[in-house]
């Protein structure tokens, strides 16, 4: 999929000389070097490979970026304009294009997103296994506790859902699951989701966790990245309703989240019966905890 | 035989002038189906935000084959990695003026580049340049199209006379 909307210098530089499967990222910004993430570390691109030297690296430029919005789009930009308003494209594949630029807001709402000026392609890799060890801790007596995954972007939130629900697929725990895709990344198509979800691609949450409880009638609901005040509302609805969760959220230290004056209702509340800390400390996915309600660790690490 | 031989001079003669015409009748539909493209992708791109490639793949057969192969050469540089060239967009059309060959090209390079409301209005500015190549083309080829069929055959007649 990269190859149709990379330059193919560039392409063929990552193909042949680094590796698809160990980029985690991959940074274009004018006129500047461009930077590929493996792990928790930093690289130059360069002709010969993935470098040091700032000399020798290869700069993006505009068009260049343009163009593979562009492509990305499948030579449709109006066609994905609804997500470039909200800052990202992404691909079927599950491959997520951050989009920086300058906004056009009209009467207080953004129309759109001109002078492409950076690019963030972020790779989804399937890391088998890496929810197992925090898996007894949120599954206890055949039930799941609600449970909340925090940590820094790029740190393994999505990576740790998906692999969250193949186990439980894996292990013949037959819940009805309502993947809440809201930016479409969870789902790596085949069977990256298990045997047993239901899925709802960019619907927000509220609108996702009212059709998804109603029409689909899930014990579980997974989404990602809680953010905002309709997003805890959404939380509460489903909570109320009796079902499950399974969310994650960004935040780099317990001590920072339960500073989120969003969250506070939720805490206070104990609506999360297990909070999964991730970092980049050992590279993307590092387990620093897991804590009850009461912000205790449950386990040593 | 000699009659032989001035039936076939005859039509060449008419056949030369029916070349000539048929040059101004493709330039005609040619531009009318532009009009149309460009009608059609407004109304899909706004009501269903059809992709270009779907878009060039279902447009009508009959308009398809006025496009004089534009829309292979536009759908085959969608799907390289190439940047669009007018050597390749406009291969095998030789009946464009320059300012037309410039106008087709800014129409291609535009297309998919925007969002929704700056696309749907390009797409309308371009219809109206159209619609105006169009409409001279039509005239054009009223004018010199069937006169191009007329000065063939009385080319041949000329022909038949001065031999007879």
């Amino acid at each position: 999929m990269l190859k149709n909307i990379l330059p193919e210098n560039i392409y063929n530089i990552l193909a042949e000389k680094v590796s698809f499967n160990a980029i985690n990222e991959l940074r274009l910004r004018a006129d500047k070097p461009i930077v590929v993430a493996i792990g928790a570390q930093r690289f130059f691109l360069s002709e010969h490979g993935l470098g040091g030297n700032l000399d020798e690296a290869i700069k993006a430029s505009r068009v260049m970026i343009e163009d593979i919005i562009f492509r990305a789009s499948e030579c449709s930009i109006y066609s994905v304009n609804e997500q470039i308003k909200r800052g990202f494209i992404i691909m079927p594949n599950g491959v997520r294009l951050g989009i920086g630029g300058d906004l056009i807001e009209e009467q207080g709402h953004i129309k759109t997103m001109t002078n492409f000026q950076s690019l963030n392609i972020r790779i989804p890799h399937e890391i088998y296994n890496c929810s197992l060890t925090a898996f007894p801790y949120i599954l206890q007596e055949e039930n799941i506790l609600n449970t909340l995954v925090i940590s820094p972007p790029g740190a393994g939130k999505t990576t740790f859902l998906r692999d969250f629900i193949c186990q439980l697929s894996q292990r013949n725990y037959a819940f009805n699951v309502l993947v809440l895709d809201e930016r479409g990344e969870l789902d790596l198509g085949g069977s990256s989701l298990g045997n047993f979800s239901d899925k709802i691609c960019f619907a927000s949450k509220k609108v996702g966790f009212e059709n998804g409880i109603r029409s689909l009638a899930p014990n579980l609901i997974v989404t990602d990245e809680l953010g905002g005040q309709e997003d805890i509302e959404a939380i509460r609805y489903a909570t109320s309703c009796g079902v499950n969760l399974l969310a994650s959220c960004h935040s780099d230290t317990i001590e920072n989240f339960i500073k989120k004056p969003s969250f506070s209702k939720l805490i206070d509340e104990k609506v999360f019966k297990r909070y999964v800390l991730l970092s980049m400390r050992q590279g993307p996915g590092t387990l620093e905890g897991i804590y009850n309600e009461n912000f205790s660790r449950v386990t040593r690490l | 035989m000699n009659f032989i031989i001035l039936g076939v001079l005859a039509g060449i003669c008419i056949f030369i002038g029916y070349i000539f015409s048929i040059k101004y009748k493709r330039r005609s539909s040619f531009f009318k189906s532009l009009v149309l493209l460009c009608q059609k992708m407004d109304v899909e791109i706004n009501y269903s935000r059809e992709r270009l490639k779907n878009l060039f793949q279902n447009f009508d057969d009959k308009m398809k084959k006025n496009l004089q192969g534009i829309d292979k050469n536009f759908l085959q540089y969608l799907e390289s990695n190439s940047p669009l060239q007018e050597e390749a967009l406009l291969k095998n059309i030789n009946f464009l003026k320059p300012n037309e060959k410039d106008l087709i090209m800014l129409f291609f390079k535009s297309l998919g580049r925007s969002d929704l409301a700056s696309q749907s209005k390009e797409l309308k500015n371009f219809e109206k340049r159209f619609e105006e190549f169009s409409q001279q083309a039509t005239s054009e080829n009223k004018k010199y199209g069937s006169l191009s069929i007329k000065l063939g055959i009385a080319a041949a007649l000329m022909l038949i006379v001065v031999l007879c």
